[in-house]
């Protein structure tokens, strides 16, 4: 399976530019000339396909390459769809109210969008909360329309309005190079370094937010300019079809589209859209003849697709392509370069990190009571104690600011009380997690960039040739020798390689302080001794303060310049590396002193 | 104003009888059956069946707890099973599910309108008010089938596994507990359940392929709202089936159909553990 290949020197980009705009090119060919060989049954039905997968596309941005699960794109475009016909209706038809319908269109769901965006997506809101909230929103939207009286046409919806005067072969073509337009955007976005980071939260949303990265923000923001783009495509059929009924803005409408976009094949752009087009034009065919048996077979097709084949039809055929077989790729990526430190590097007076009676308690159960604490650049503090001494929630109560019950932690003289991760990332706080966590789809440069991302906005249409890390990441890389890996895809990795990718992605961070538990569990020797070296280098000289959660007290005594004890959620011991490994009550708790 | 308190109470019952096969299945198993609707669909039929055989009607509610049974265990050992790693995965396995019964459904029986003999029938008189003799049977169910769950989960070793899945399920299994087979037998009581409470809405809505998914939002709404307490259960089915009637009688009915899920919405806005700590 994971034959060893070196990438072609030629870089991809720009063969895959070639390749895309000969597809575009082809499909424009495709729509603007179809109506020369079409009937009319088949240009009418296509017509509609073609716009059902523009919103095909917007859902597949949302739950194929960013995880969200919404059945809420055929509100918006319902909502398009309605806002174009009705002012069409009741105030009347001409060139510039045509306009305004379509600002209206793409205006209204944003603003809803955003309206929605906020209701599903807040700091510990889960995906399930996020379908649900995509559930109710469709189901409003369609009893709004039926209570909205003559002014939405209730039941029978709104037909007779003058939309755009264009004929049959004129909608054809027009919504076919809306398709072209918006899968071309949505190729080359998420091609792009930004449209990585949708990737990056549907593998691992947490490695994000300690990343920096506002996720939150990022997927309202999504909606907001998805809704937009599903209203354009509801004042598209709106002006097509010359008629808006409730069932276009439906729940089961949007249970549709989700259908489609898995039988075509989440998580690629051509796949959908196929589906969509396919299902669509296949279904007005055959419903005539055997409505319900085609029903069925779609139905089933469905679940077995969802059971064997979560990826549809488009993975089938990625199979064939080089990632698609999970082949470790030497040298190819991008060009490892160092960039100057641009952040944190003026150093204030006073401790870096200030941890003042900080407590926590599940309930009546104290977990954490009376600690207090103060670390200054360029020290390496390890945290020892026995398992369920606390070590892991002291963690999280540096690195969350909700999670703490009482006292106060301050981070550069700043109190992170109530603050999101992203946002004490910001402070200069880099997290480690016990077990790597990192973005198992994405290549190693793309991890890397990742962590980057919250200091060097990322493109948005473009792939940067080059990638710009701290000196000391770039070390870390080559002394693993990740650095000739980095066009492979992390999943491939070893446990000890993606534990150094996740070091070397946080210290990408450019942080002050580094907090990392357990780095060396389950490395090797010679792994274990590289890591060490790279956390003296990074304190010692660098001037970086790290926090490090150890059980290894052989390893912490090699590295550390200050040693913690903590026992039963107290801080028992605070001294030099000598001190701690030979007193009393560290030999006590680790019963005997088996590794003092 | 006796009416609406009789309102609210019993459509409270029949919101809870509603979304009690539900709950089952999600709280112990944390996965949202979207087949919900086709399941009540399918004891609709049993009683449609039952009524063609010329069967006691009443019989239907055995029937129907049985066929909806099986079924389940098929389901849960063909689809549910692979998806419990993906639970959004199995929301859409199990649409995709209901789409193939409905459609079955539809090619046996048609798309008509079918027409069930009514268990109970007439008004009783209630302190002067005529009130429906059904609804108020309703209620009686809603609590027999509240007890009997509390009877299962507090009363049989059955519900004692379940509950030790619904708190730890990693600790469950390594205690030795057979966590499929319990998985297993909570996916067939739920449908069980679920197929019975088909039979119960006969008298009161019309029985056609597509009847079942008028309900599974309501249901799925207040499932989430409740998390895995059947108390919770009730006091939403209380709560938002209350705030329908209300809104459905004073303002309008077609928004009487959106506040369940709208009211869910904005609690699982506020607090994501809904109502489970009542």
């Amino acid at each position: 399976m994971s034959d060893t290949l070196t990438a072609s020197p030629r870089p991809f980009a720009q063969r895959r530019a070639l390749i895309l705009g000969g597809l575009a090119v082809a499909a424009l060919a495709l729509v603007l000339l179809g109506p020369l060989f079409l009937d009319r049954f088949s240009l009418n039905v296509l017509t509609r396909s073609m716009i059902y997968a523009i919103l095909a596309i917007t859902l597949d941005l949302l739950w194929g390459f960013t995880g969200i699960l919404t059945f809420g794109q055929a509100a918006f475009f319902g909502i398009g769809a309605y806002a174009t016909a009705m002012l069409l209706t009741h105030v009347g038809s001409s060139p510039a109210l045509i306009g305004g319908a379509l600002v209206l269109a793409i205006l209204v769901p944003m603003i809803l969008g955003i309206a929605v965006g906020w209701l599903s997506f807040y700091y510990g809101s889960t995906p399930i909360y996020a379908t649900v909230i995509s559930l109710v929103f469709p189901i409003v939207v369609t009893q709004l329309v039926y209570s909205g009286g003559t002014l939405t046409g209730s039941s029978s919806g709104l037909v007779g309005y003058m939309g755009l005067p264009f004929g049959l072969e004129g909608f054809f073509r027009l919504s076919g190079l809306c398709l072209v337009l918006v899968a071309i955007g949505a190729l080359v976005f998420v091609r792009s370094d930004a449209g990585r980071v949708l990737t990056a939260i549907r593998d691992n949303e947490t490695r994000c937010a300690y990343l920096g990265l506002n996720t939150q923000r990022i997927k309202i923001v999504l909606t907001t300019v998805l809704a937009g783009v599903a209203g354009l495509a509801g004042f598209l059929y709106a002006n097509a079809s010359g008629v808006v009924a409730p069932e276009n803005t439906g729940f089961v409408f949007g249970t549709e589209l989700v259908v489609w976009t898995a039988l075509g094949g989440r998580g690629t752009i051509l796949g959908p859209i196929l589906g969509t087009i396919g299902i669509d034009y296949l279904s007005a065919n055959l419903s005539g003849e055997l409505p319900f048996l085609w029903q069925l077979i779609i139905g089933a097709l469905f679940v077995v697709m969802i059971i064997f084949l979560p990826n549809g039809l488009a993975a089938l055929v990625a199979r064939f392509t080089r990632r698609g077989r999970n082949e470790v790729v030497t040298g190819g990526g991008p060009t490892l370069t160092v960039s100057a430190a641009t952040h944190h590097t003026q150093q204030g007076g006073g401790p870096l990190l200030s941890i003042s009676k900080l407590e926590k308690s599940y309930g009546s159960h104290k977990v954490l009571e009376d600690i207090t604490l103060d670390v200054a650049p360029g020290e390496l503090v390890s945290l020892v104690g026995p398992n369920g001494a606390g070590k892991t929630t002291m963690m999280r109560c540096l690195t969350d600011g909700k999670e703490r019950s009482g006292g106060t932690v301050r981070i550069a003289g700043q109190d992170i009380a109530g603050m999101t991760p992203d946002r004490i990332v910001a402070l200069g706080v880099g997290r480690k997690f016990q077990v790597a966590s990192v973005f198992e789809s994405l290549t190693v440069a793309d991890c890397l960039r990742m962590a980057r991302s919250a200091l060097d906005t990322p493109s948005c249409i473009a792939t940067a040739h080059d990638l710009g890390l701290p000196q000391a990441a770039v070390e870390i890389l080559q002394l693993t020798g990740l650095d000739r890996l980095l066009a492979t895809e992390v999943s491939l990795l070893s446990h000890g390689q993606k534990q150094s990718l996740e070091l070397a992605m946080v210290v990408s961070l450019e942080p002050r302080l580094i907090l990392l538990d357990e780095p060396t569990a389950g490395l090797t020797k010679a792994e274990r001794t590289t890591i060490g070296g790279i956390l003296r280098k990074l304190t010692a000289e660098m001037g970086f303060a790290a926090i490090l959660v150890e059980h290894d007290l052989d390893f912490v005594r090699d590295i550390s310049s200050r040693i913690v004890v903590l026992h039963q959620g107290r801080l028992v011991l605070d001294g030099s590396v000598d001190e701690v490994v030979n007193s009393e009550i560290v030999k006590t708790i680790y019963s005997g002193g088996e590794n003092a | 104003m006796l009416t609406l308190l009789l309102d609210i109470i019993t459509t409270a019952a029949i919101l809870f009888i509603v979304s009690a096969g539900l709950l089952a299945i999600f709280g112990v198993l944390k996965i949202v059956n979207f087949a919900h609707g086709a399941w009540l669909t399918v004891g609709a039929y049993c009683a449609v069946v039952t009524a063609g055989l010329g069967l006691n009607p009443w019989l239907a509610l055995p029937l129907a707890f049985v066929a909806g049974a099986v079924l389940g265990a098929l389901t849960e050992r063909l689809i549910v099973r692979p998806l419990y790693a993906r639970p959004l995965d199995a929301i859409l396995a199990t649409w995709g599910l209901s789409i193939v019964i409905g459609q079955l459904i539809t090619l046996w029986f048609g798309r008509d309108v079918q027409f069930t003999v009514s268990l109970l029938s007439g008004t009783v008189d209630i302190f002067g008010t005529a009130y429906s003799l059904y609804r108020l049977f309703a209620l009686a169910a809603a609590l027999v089938i509240g007890i009997g769950v509390t009877f299962v989960l507090e009363g049989t070793r059955l519900g004692l596994s379940a509950r030790a899945i619904i708190m730890n399920e990693a600790l469950a299994r390594a205690l030795g507990l057979d966590t499929a087979r319990i998985r297993l037998v909570t996916f067939m009581i739920g449908t069980g359940l679920t197929a019975l409470a088909g039979v119960l809405l006969t008298p009161l809505t019309s029985v056609d392929p597509n009847m079942g998914l008028a309900w599974l939002i309501g249901a799925f709404m207040l499932v989430m709202v409740a998390g895995s307490s059947f108390g919770a259960l009730a006091v939403a089915c209380l709560l938002f089936g209350g705030a329908q009637v209300i809104v459905s009688t004073f303002i309008s009915p077609i928004l009487g159909g959106i506040t369940i899920a709208v009211l869910s919405a904005l609690v699982l806005r506020i607090s994501s553990k809904g109502f489970s700590r009542v």
